[in-house]
């Protein structure tokens, strides 16, 4: 099979269909993720996510279209390459966190020396190294957290596919698992998580896929779909006017509400202007700026309608 | 690309995690012990008894050496001691020295209830010394009265023989089967419970990832059949060596080999209930619910327990030869009737060969539930999995 991707260093997802019983999970779903991109898979609960990155990983079969790494279909062999983290973590809760990531970097085919060095390079990376001969129920959820991830990571996969990695984690987690997808995506990884925390995709990714019941409604560079989307915002904020004067503003519709005001989307020939005046009016104007609409304004733009 | 086999990287985890439990080696531990323990004191108990026969004064000699003589004639070890006086024989019987004292050959003492066999042989031989001294007294040669009295004692003929081999062999596959019995439960709700483990910590979908649930399967079944098999050769080989080391076995050419029976019949068997059981641990998530899926299985395991113990005193029962071709009956009765050759040759191979073949139908039903059901949550029903496609 010839293909014009053919040879580039993405994982592509092409066509996917699944459906369980009579529900439709994911209707014809197709993305890629460049080797060296951070992607986010975003979408409301119950979209697909889940389903599309299982069938990525193969643990789910797809009833039509098929995943492809460096143009070529993925098997089984190809797919030990991949690194998966699950929604639901998964650990041996009475096996030793050592031993438990020798055993999964041995099943994705490291040869036993190998795989002992770099589970112990792992813990030693994610500062759980002391923990190592523990069991990995008696360590905190956190640190379990950072054993699952070391778990995707320990076999050096060629793929990274993760699934709401950033679920539960504490602000020291989140940097701390940050900086590492970013450290695998430059190091030439395609790298694509889901994720509800938007503003953090926001803030990691390039680029997103943006799903919503088992299609996907949107994707691209985060740029590109702001630059897509037409419409207007304005932040405006009065001090102590509290929220809801913005309601008594014509032409405008509140998107976020803020204490003292809020993002309102403009009306056709409505002007920025017109609403800093209405501001005035109401107070002394603490907030104005023209914004850009942000990943949380065009997932509600692009779901919500 | 050929793809590598993985499954005898996850029968290494079965076997290193759980032979490593601290768990798995109390229990073995206390297991030996036990056994050890059993095998020392049988031995101890079924140890052919000595009395102690004490004898003072004249006409006591006489009746000393009859009992002597008479006791080895019927394998019963008797040993005289000659003691000064009457007070000295009192206190030995008192003080558990002797088991019986004869004073003068007119009295025998004894400390509470009389040794029956030891007090039967002194009245014989103290009946036989008093009426030679009247035969003589009367005129008779002593010549004449010992061709009189001194007579073989009449042949037993038994009706049913005790058989020493075969008795042996039945205490030996009594064993057998206790064994086998705790052996085929305890791996196979490990194997039950090992996959529910994976399914409730939900480690199972990182390891479908890479593993096929086949493999996953065939591994963990391997691996814990393999841990299993080397603890049955260690209670064997250890029960074996204590019997031997306390002189218990006095056939243990035979002991040996139906030591490789319970093996040989503890692999077959393990394969066919280790398939059922991953099926009874596949379709739950919840080690609470395991005991239900479970319970079909316990009842098959316990009635062919029950089986193989009747079969071990009454091996040619119709239920004990049924029992012994069907595949979930026959590890546990098969072995006994070998042992006490009581099994034809047609027989021993058709149970093998419907044990083979119906585990080797068994695991691709087995593994298709299995595999189906690892990533659905709840009380999965099998009807449903069956009729529904692979995840």
């Amino acid at each position: 099979m010839s293909d014009p991707a053919a040879g580039a260093r993405a994982l592509e997802l092409l066509g996917l269909v699944r459906r369980f019983g009579d529900v439709v999970a994911l209707d014809d779903v197709s993305f890629s993720v460049q080797a060296g991109q951070m992607v986010g898979f975003v979408g409301p609960n119950g979209a697909g996510k889940t389903t599309a990155m299982r069938i990525a990983l193969g643990v789910l079969r797809t009833d039509a279209g098929e995943v492809r790494w460096l143009g070529r279909p993925v098997d089984a062999e190809t797919r030990r390459r991949f690194g998966y983290m699950p929604e639901e973590r998964g650990l041996y809760p009475k096996m030793r966190v050592l031993d438990q990531l020798v055993y999964l970097a041995r099943l994705h085919g490291l040869e036993p020396e190998d795989a002992r060095a770099r589970a112990a390079a792992m813990v030693e990376a994610l500062g759980v190294a002391e923990r190592g001969r523990d069991r990995a129920e008696s360590l905190s959820l956190g640190n379990q957290q950072r054993v699952q991830l070391a778990a995707a990571l320990v076999h050096r996969p060629e793929v990274l596919v993760l699934d709401e990695p950033f679920s539960g984690l504490d602000p020291v987690g989140v940097d701390v698992l940050s900086e590492m997808l970013r450290g695998q995506a430059d190091a030439g990884v395609p790298v694509v998580f889901s994720s509800h925390q938007l503003d953090l995709v926001e803030r990691l990714c390039e680029s997103v896929v943006m799903i919503d019941r088992g299609r996907v409604v949107a994707s691209g560079r985060i740029e590109d779909l702001r630059a897509a989307d037409p419409r207007r915002l304005v932040r405006v904020e009065v001090s102590g006017a509290g929220d809801e004067w913005l309601g008594r503003v014509n032409g405008v519709r509140v998107t976020e509400p803020l204490p003292d005001g809020g993002i309102v989307e403009l009306s056709d020939g409505v002007s920025e202007s017109a609403v800093l005046d209405a501001a005035r009016v109401v107070g002394s104007v603490r907030h104005f700026s023209v914004v850009r609409p942000s990943l949380s304004e065009i997932f509600r733009r692009q779901v919500m309608r | 690309m050929k793809e590598r086999s993985l499954w005898p990287i996850v029968a290494r985890r079965e076997f290193v995690e759980r032979a490593r439990d601290r768990g798995f080696q109390v229990s073995t531990s206390i297991t030996l012990v036990l056994l050890v323990g059993i095998v020392v004191i049988s031995a101890l108990f079924n140890r052919p008894t000595t009395f102690d026969l004490a004898v003072v004064g004249r006409g006591s000699d006489a009746i000393a050496r009859d009992v002597a003589a008479a006791a080895k004639a019927l394998d019963i070890g008797v040993q005289v001691h000659e003691l000064a006086d009457a007070a000295g024989a009192r206190r030995a019987v008192a003080g558990g020295d002797a088991d019986a004292a004869v004073v003068d050959g007119e009295r025998i003492i004894v400390h509470a209830s009389p040794p029956a066999q030891l007090v039967g042989l002194i009245q014989a031989a103290s009946l036989r010394e008093r009426s030679k001294q009247a035969l003589v007294s009367g005129g008779l040669s002593e010549q004449q009265v010992d061709q009189a009295l001194l007579q073989a004692p009449l042949p037993v003929e038994a009706l049913e023989p005790v058989n020493a081999k075969h008795r042996e062999a039945a205490s030996v596959a009594f064993v057998g089967v206790l064994v086998l019995y705790g052996q085929l439960f305890a791996y196979g709700y490990w194997v039950a419970s090992g996959v529910v483990e994976e399914k409730s910590s939900r480690v199972v979908e990182v390891l479908l990832a890479t593993v096929r649930p086949s493999h996953l399967l065939r591994g963990k079944i391997f691996g814990i059949g393999l841990l299993g098999l080397a603890q049955l050769l260690l209670i064997g080989v250890v029960g074996f060596l204590t019997a031997q080391a306390v002189g218990t076995l006095d056939f243990p050419s035979e002991a040996v080999a139906t030591l490789g029976l319970v093996l040989a019949w503890f692999v077959l068997g393990f394969f066919f209930y280790a398939s059922l059981f991953a099926v009874a641990g596949s379709i739950v998530t919840r080690q609470e619910d395991l005991q239900t899926t479970m319970t079909p299985l316990t009842i098959l395991i316990v009635a062919s327990f029950f089986i193989g113990i009747s079969a071990t005193s009454n091996p040619d029962s119709t239920l004990a030869v049924v029992a012994s071709l069907l595949p979930f009956s026959s590890p546990l009765v098969m072995p006994t009737r070998i042992a006490l050759g009581n099994a034809a040759s047609w027989e021993i191979v058709a149970s093998i060969v419907i044990s083979v073949a119906s585990t080797a139908a068994l695991i691709p039903v087995a593994t298709k539930i299995y595999s189906r059901a690892l990533l659905r949550s709840g009380r999965v029903r099998i009807r449903q999995v069956l009729r529904g496609r692979e995840a």
